[in-house]
């Protein structure tokens, strides 16, 4: 069972909102983050917890992009494409992950490493192009930036250049060094 | 440009400031609700709001204390605050930075709300995106509650507040205000008609107040220094106070800038921004957000506020500034933030569902110099039917960029179209046998 | 918003008129003759404003407004058809068109499509669309509803049908946008109460039915209204045939009783009678014991000289006859006549023999009616609705809307008391809807009804109207719960004291209370008791004689209620009246011109086993099939053998009709004309829409045509003939069609009741029987009415069989679990009276110590089944039994695709 481990999570979840069908959200992306993507397994988890139908939970889970319900790559690279980020080269990023990761007609390589994803405006634009990988932000990004970061979530499955709480323009003082 | 003092930036400008409870406080947070919870009744608060003319952050800019006041004051059951924080207009992401870096400040403003409304639930709904704000404002609330700033009985006064955040999933639509409350119940984001408005028949159709997090940001500081002082900046009487400018595309120093609304936009793109980032003249800017009409060089000196930017065909909407420079494709431009509506339409009415899948396929039509000679008169045609047809604003958005660059930038459009012409006059065409 | 009663003066393209404040302008339009066309705008629903298709002008508001979402204001100033409003018509068709296929030569809708119609009328010919259309992969959703989604408006007028009215949630709208599909969930094939409303719906052909695809276009079809022939609600159809071929059947929102609304019986089951293996000429047995094809003229001259024969030899005594409540009211009534004018007996009785008829004597004896004194109005405008034993949704699915209504817009208070568990799934489930849900053990109705009571008694909620009438019958009601223990009602059917006292707390406090008592009552042992109980709690809280208040009992069967007023089972004649009321007897032996006998009656368990021990020689059964309606051990097959005559009246060669000496082919209901009565009491004329098959005739024309030979004619020139004698003898058939006004309860008979009447069996109907529990490794198995079928009649309809063609036990998924069985496996059902094999599907709403099986099926385990008889009204009694459940692992049978 996909939940099981998070029943105390789920309870208290349910206990935010008068109606069980607003934890409908919460628990899809909870889903996705247990898997990796939302399962049917897990929609019939859900719909139990919920008192919905499969219908219900499932209209729901297919108007939100950012859930998957297919199995996608451990690091889902998430492109901004919309104007502010194209007007800064958000293109030819998206050109050079194509062409160095080779991603099949899903998106995703053939190693289920990777996932590359067109996505419309991050929020960022300030400091575009940008991009989301997983639960990070990269922003500011080069062609050099990138190929860092691939390598770097290919070998450690991490990367420092992985933004933190947002700020722009940049603070100049120490305490803001986490400022992209 | 004008001195002036910075309001929702100050704190975190200032150096070495974490925006962590110990921070916000010792900066004189919580303040503000301690002010109100120690005896100044809600209808005094909305009062205060009202006189300080704050409007509404997100992108409409309706009075917030007007808004506050439509809740039914007696009304038996529950009520809620619903903070947005989906901030998902292209071009805009001041709102990430408030969360960000000072989450308290928005925290306060939506308790110093629900005291005023009446609300003991509220809810921050922030795009799913925004996973590292979502987590600060979760540690903040935790900080604050453990704090007594949230919870029930707060500071001895018997008013309740919890505060829980909400993680959309990807949709755009669910900034519009009703599309939110129908997410936040656990359906797809589809905005409802109105009437009833969300002041009566909101989340989980009780009385539901939506408010923008730069707007909620704001409401601490009118509480402490009072309606009249907010109402003394910028461009009173209808749109006073500052707003975070967020300064995006070709510039030298993109980013969040405060201003208060009476400056212009050459003071934000070439004072603060540092003017364009390569010795290719402006060509043209978006003003508010995707939504709002593009506008060129010759409306730099136009006022910041929301009626100034209105007098100058477009909108002021989220604060959302797009700088373009010399050589930028208009159609090319046009098309990309087309195709963001297209895909963002949530489909429920059919100007704004079938109309942006029309235009995305003539614009791309164009720009791929496949244009025909009545696609212009075509494309207007569609834009005037989606334009006040449709459930939600987001119609009246997405024909923005479309009428505000086919009106300045015809020519663009025609001389693509034209060499389509020429194109097509060498391509070989389907063989008729002629008798 | 509601409209309330006050008026306000509105005027629409220029003309001004008064209608009720808060109705939607296009309502008003509609009154006043206008039509704003539309697409996601129905009735039925919540306005959606999504189409935009129904933009008018309205004075002082700057931009067009959605009609369908906006309601009236005083002074308010409409224009429906200006330049502007075309414009926006005309732009939003060129929209839809624009994704729209334009398959119409190929598309079911075609020729009643909303889409072609409004283009037809607002649009030019041409349209500015020249880029690439969407494509939407096909899908299939299932073996009898198919989708189109290229031909999609995206109305949500289906999703939002099937949540609001039919609360099923099983369709979704996926995808978002342009691409925006409807489908089931994922790649799932559909699960649902498959009513077909997404496809009545429908303002295009996106949605259609597989049963008709692309065998007609709807210019063809010949369209008959009449009557649906399965449950007791009484459906109005409109069967729709091309060339004597049944093509569909739909029905008309605004018609009948059901308004518009089917269930899947209605909607899908119209193939039962078109099958294969009806009967086309008479049969007769031949001396080598066969049944062989003969002539009208030989098998009624020899089933006549039989009758005749036997009758001089034995008496008239020694012929029963039997008839089903399928029958119209027209043939009910001639073969009462037949059987007690022309051959002389009151040995008659019909199918509401099986459990209906428990309901209509507790409603004579406690309230003087043998009507519901309610109606489907009243039951939406209630505040407070019981279920007792329904199981609604599959039994009387269109009831079971009315209740949905009641709760889900007018926010009324649903309490039921069913044998399931509040499990909700794409297939309707009536008690997810109910604030107070409690699921009854074992059967044990009786335990839940006496729970009820002293829960009323304990809780004060007594109403002090009858308390200050009738003390005496408070009181004894009183003392008589008082002798329960809370923890014999526990014990038995599971419910609690706190369970109790919440409910009839709820229920007592409503202003106006509806309680439907259904077939796990009526067709139990003590059916009748448990039903004056529930009288007796309705009186006790005040709700009897409210108007807008009252009791209904379901009939399973479309005719039910006519039976019993038709006067064709034991106790009753015409009207109905008791068979020794003498009144009634001289009125009747005037209209007939002879007299009613004077010989005892005999139910159908009576005539079994009088055929068992010889005094009756000769059966004349009328649509019956007793052989599988009752277990073996009732013992018909015997009694059919050891008669000198059977005869049969029969569409199908049955279990019952292969026994019989002479089988007259009859008309089905498609066929004939005439009259139906449903469960509230509306009498709703029956239209032919075929043709007769073969050389069948409607049953009455044989009764008369067998009277003519039996020297005593019965002549009419046709239904409508019989009717009129029907209005002079039976009360209430004088105006057909849903607008009779419910009776009102007879103030006499209660006051008798309340001082008298109740004590007769007041100590038995407050007794509880000991639990007999099932012997430890047993389950309870039950026999249950599903959704897709009513009776063994639907078994033959093809459209239901693709949907449900077999019988599976179902079992409570976790307890399935305990058991190591899972979805399909094959399990033998053991007991002391045989086995059965039968594969298994698991289901969330069974009880944990129950398992249950289809009773459309019921061939199957029918052999594990003992019948018992209700002393008091003979209702046999045999849907429970104990069996052992044994797995059978090795030929799991995976389901047919």
């Amino acid at each position: 069972m996909v939940f099981d481990k998070h029943r105390d999570t789920i309870e208290e979840l349910l206990s935010r909102y008068p109606v069980k069908r607003s934890a409908l959200l919460p628990l899809l992306n909870l889903a996705q983050r247990e898997e990796g993507y939302v399962s049917q397994a897990a929609m019939r988890e859900i719909a139990a917890i919920l008192d919905l139908t499969l219908p219900q939970v499932f209209e729901t889970a297919t108007f939100y992009t950012m859930l998957s319900l297919k199995p996608i790559g451990t690091f889902h690279i998430q492109v901004c494409r919309s104007l502010m980020c194209a007007l800064v080269g958000a293109d030819d990023l998206l050109a050079w992950l194509k062409t160095h990761l080779e991603p099949g007609a899903d998106g995703t390589t053939a190693d289920r490493q990777f996932t590359v994803s067109a996505v419309e405006c991050l929020g960022s634009c300030a400091t575009g192009p940008v991009m989301q990988i997983n639960d990070g932000y990269y922003e500011r990004l080069t062609q050099a930036k990138v190929g860092r970061i691939v390598s770097d979530l290919k070998q450690t499955g991490d990367c420092s250049l992985k933004s933190g709480p947002f700020m722009m323009p940049e603070r100049t003082d120490a305490a803001g060094a986490g400022a992209p | 440009m004008k001195a002036f003092e910075k309001i929702l930036l100050r704190n975190m400008e200032q150096p070495g400031y974490t925006g962590s409870l110990a921070d916000y406080e010792r900066a004189g947070g919580y303040q503000a609700l301690k002010k109100v919870l120690g005896g100044v009744s809600p209808a005094e608060v909305i009062e205060t709001v009202k006189q300080s003319g704050l409007r509404g952050r997100g992108g409409a800019g309706f009075p917030t204390g007007v808004k506050w006041g439509f809740i039914p004051r007696d009304h038996p059951g529950p009520k809620y605050l619903c903070c947005n924080a989906d901030e998902s207009e292209p071009g805009t992401f001041k709102d990430r930075q408030l969360m960000e870096r000072d989450p308290h400040q928005v925290l306060e403003g939506m308790a110093i709300a629900c005291y005023a409304i009446g609300a003991q639930t509220a809810y921050i709904y922030i795009r799913g995106e925004f996973r590292l704000g979502a987590t600060i404002l979760r540690r903040a609330i935790d900080e604050a509650r453990q704090a007594g700033h949230l919870g029930a009985n707060l500071y001895g006064r018997g008013v309740t507040v919890n505060i829980y955040v909400h993680a959309g999933a990807g949709a755009y639509i669910c900034g519009e205000e009703t599309a939110l409350l129908e997410s936040l119940e656990g359906k797809r984001g589809k905005p409802r008609t109105k009437p009833p408005f969300p002041a009566t028949h909101g989340l989980y159709q009780k009385p539901t107040v939506v408010n923008n997090v730069e707007t909620l940001a704001n409401v601490p500081h009118i509480v402490n220094r009072g309606g009249a002082w907010y109402a003394a900046i910028g461009a009173p009487p209808k749109s006073p106070g500052t707003r975070i400018f967020c300064l995006s595309g070709h510039v030298q120093r993109p980013g969040n800038y405060e201003l208060p609304v009476n400056a212009t936009f050459r003071d934000l793109i070439e004072d603060l921004g540092g003017g364009m980032r390569s010795d290719k003249p402006l060509k043209a800017f978006i003003p508010g957000g995707a939504s709002a009409p593009f506008l060129t060089p010759d409306h730099l000196d136009v006022q910041l506020d929301f009626e100034s930017v209105a007098r100058a065909g477009s909108m002021s909407g989220s604060g959302g500034v797009t700088v373009m420079e010399e050589g930028t494709s208009m159609v090319w431009a046009t098309l990309r933030l087309m195709e963001f509506f297209y895909h963002e339409s949530c489909g429920k009415c059919t100007p704004c569902r079938e109309g942006s899948a029309w235009i995305v396929q003539i614009l791309q039509r164009i720009l791929n110099k496949q244009g025909r000679q009545d696609d212009l008169h075509t494309l207007l045609d569609i834009c005037g039917n989606i334009g006040g047809r449709t459930v939600c604003a987001f119609g009246d958005a997405e024909i923005a960029p479309v009428q505000s660059t086919l009106k300045y930038w015809r020519s663009e459009y025609e001389a693509l179209i034209a060499e389509a012409g020429a194109l097509t006059a060498n391509r070989k065409a389907i063989p008729v046998l002629s008798v | 918003m509601a409209t309330s009663q006050q008026l306000v003066t509105v005027t629409i393209d220029g003309v001004r008129t008064q209608v009720p404040d808060g109705t939607l302008v296009i309502e008003a339009a509609r009154q006043m003759g206008v039509m704003v066309p539309h697409f996601c705008y129905h009735p039925k629903l919540e306005p959606d404003a999504n189409c935009r298709m129904c933009l008018v002008e309205i004075e002082k508001f700057p931009k067009l407004q959605t009609s369908c979402s906006t309601r009236v204001a005083d002074g308010m100033v409409v224009r429906s058809s200006s330049a502007q409003v075309e414009a926006a018509r005309q732009s939003v068709l060129e929209l839809i068109l624009g994704n729209h296929p334009l398959d119409c030569p190929v598309c079911d809708q075609g020729g009643r499509c909303d889409l072609q119609d409004f283009s037809h009328e607002y649009t030019p010919t041409a349209g500015r669309f020249k880029e690439l259309k969407r494509v939407l992969p096909k899908q299939y959703l299932g073996p009898v509803i198919e989708t189109q989604m290229n031909r999609c408006v995206s109305c949500m007028r289906c999703v939002r049908y099937c949540d609001e009215v039919m609360d099923a949630q099983a369709l979704a709208a996926v995808g978002r946008g342009t691409l925006t599909q409807i489908t089931h969930w994922a790649d799932h094939e559909l699960e649902c109460d498959m009513c077909g409303g997404c496809i009545q719906i429908c303002p295009v052909g996106a949605i259609t039915s597989r049963l008709s695809m692309y065998d007609f276009r709807p210019w063809m079809l010949k369209r008959t209204d009449t009557i649906c022939a399965y449950c007791g609600d009484g459906c109005q159809i409109t069967v729709q045939q091309k060339d004597n071929q049944l093509i569909e059947v739909n029905s008309t929102l605004g018609a009948g009783r059901n308004n518009g609304d089917l269930c899947v019986r209605g909607y899908f089951g119209y193939h039962a009678s078109t099958q294969a293996g009806r009967v086309r000429r008479p049969l007769m047995r031949q001396a080598d014991g066969s049944l062989a094809e003969s002539t009208w003229e030989d098998a009624l001259e020899h089933v006549a000289r039989q009758f005749l024969a036997l009758r001089s030899t034995y008496g008239a005594d020694a012929i029963g006859g039997c008839i089903t409540a399928r029958c119209t009211n027209e043939d009910m009534y001639l073969f009462q006549k037949f059987m007690r004018l022309v051959v002389g007996t009151n040995q008659i009785d019909s199918s509401a023999r099986y459990g209906y008829i428990n309901g209509v004597r507790a409603l004579r004896r406690v309230q003087g009616t043998h009507r519901w004194t309610v109606r489907y109005e009243d039951i939406v405008q209630a505040d407070g609705i019981m279920l007792v034993g329904t199981q609604l949704h599959a039994a009387n699915p269109v009831t079971a809307i009315q209740v949905k209504q009641a709760v889900k817009r007018g926010g009324a208070n649903l309490i039921t008391l069913e044998a399931l568990l509040p499990a909700r799934s794409t297939v309707s489930n009536i008690t997810t809807l109910a604030r107070h849900h409690l699921t009854v053990q074992r059967g044990r109705f009786d335990a839940a009804i006496l729970g009820l009571l002293k829960a009323v008694c304990d809780g004060n909620l007594i109403h002090e109207e009858i308390a200050g009438q009738a003390p005496q019958f408070v009181d004894a009601i009183r003392t008589r719960v008082a002798g329960v223990a809370w923890q014999v009602i526990q014990e038995q059917s599971g419910l609690s004291q706190t369970d109790c006292e919440a409910a009839v707390r709820t229920y007592a406090q409503a202003e106006r209370a509806v309680l439907l008592v259904g077939q796990d009552v009526l067709r139990s042992l003590g059916g009748e008791g448990m039903v004056t109980n529930l009288l007796d709690l309705q009186m006790l809280t005040g709700h009897l004689r409210r108007p807008g208040s009252g009791l209904g009992c379901l009939a399973e069967e479309n005719n039910e209620q006519g039976a019993v007023e038709m006067g064709v089972v034991a106790e009753y004649l015409p009207g109905p009246a008791d068979l020794h009321d003498e009144g009634a007897r001289a009125a009747l032996a005037q209209t007939w011109g002879g007299g009613v006998p004077t010989g005892a009656s005999a139910t159908l368990v009576d005539m079994v086993s009088r055929a068992k021990t010889g005094s009756i020689k000769a059966l004349f059964i009328v649509g019956e099939n007793p052989v599988a309606s009752l277990p073996p051990d009732a013992g018909v097959i015997e009694a059919l053998e050891s008669l000198e005559f059977v005869v049969c009246q029969e569409l199908f060669l049955t279990d019952t009709a292969r026994r019989a000496h002479v089988v007259l082919p009859a008309c089905s209901v498609m066929e004939k004309d005439g009259t139906f009565t449903n469960t509230e009491g509306h009498v709703q004329r029956v239209r032919q829409s075929v043709d007769a098959w073969g050389e069948s005739r409607p049953d009455w024309e044989m009764f008369s045509a067998l009277s003519v030979l039996m020297d005593h004619p019965m002549e009419y020139a046709d239904a409508k003939d019989i009717l009129r004698e029907i209005r002079g003898v039976v009360p209430g058939y004088t105006l057909l069609g849903p607008a009779s006004m419910p009776p009102r309860v007879d103030e006499d008979t209660v006051a008798r009741y309340v001082t008298r009447g109740f004590q007769d069996d007041l100590s038995r109907r407050y007794t509880l029987q000991p639990t007999s529990l099932p012997p430890s490794g047993s389950l309870s198995l039950r026999l249950v009415q599903s959704l897709y079928h009513s009776g063994k009649y639907s078994t033959r309809a093809k459209g239901l069989l693709e949907i449900q063609g077999e019988g599976r036990l179902q079992i409570n998924t976790a307890g399935a679990r305990r058991l190591g069985i899972e979805e399909n496996d094959t399990v033998r059902l053991v007991n002391e009276r045989g086995q059965a094999i039968v594969s298994v599907t698991l289901s969330d709403r069974v009880p944990d110590d129950v398992v249950w099986f289809p009773e459309h099926f019921d061939q199957a385990v029918r052999v594990l089944f003992a019948s018992q008889v209700d002393t008091q009204t003979g209702v046999p009694v045999w849907k429970t039994t104990n069996v052992r459940l044994e797995t059978v692992r090795e030929c799991r049978s995976e389901r047919q695709p």
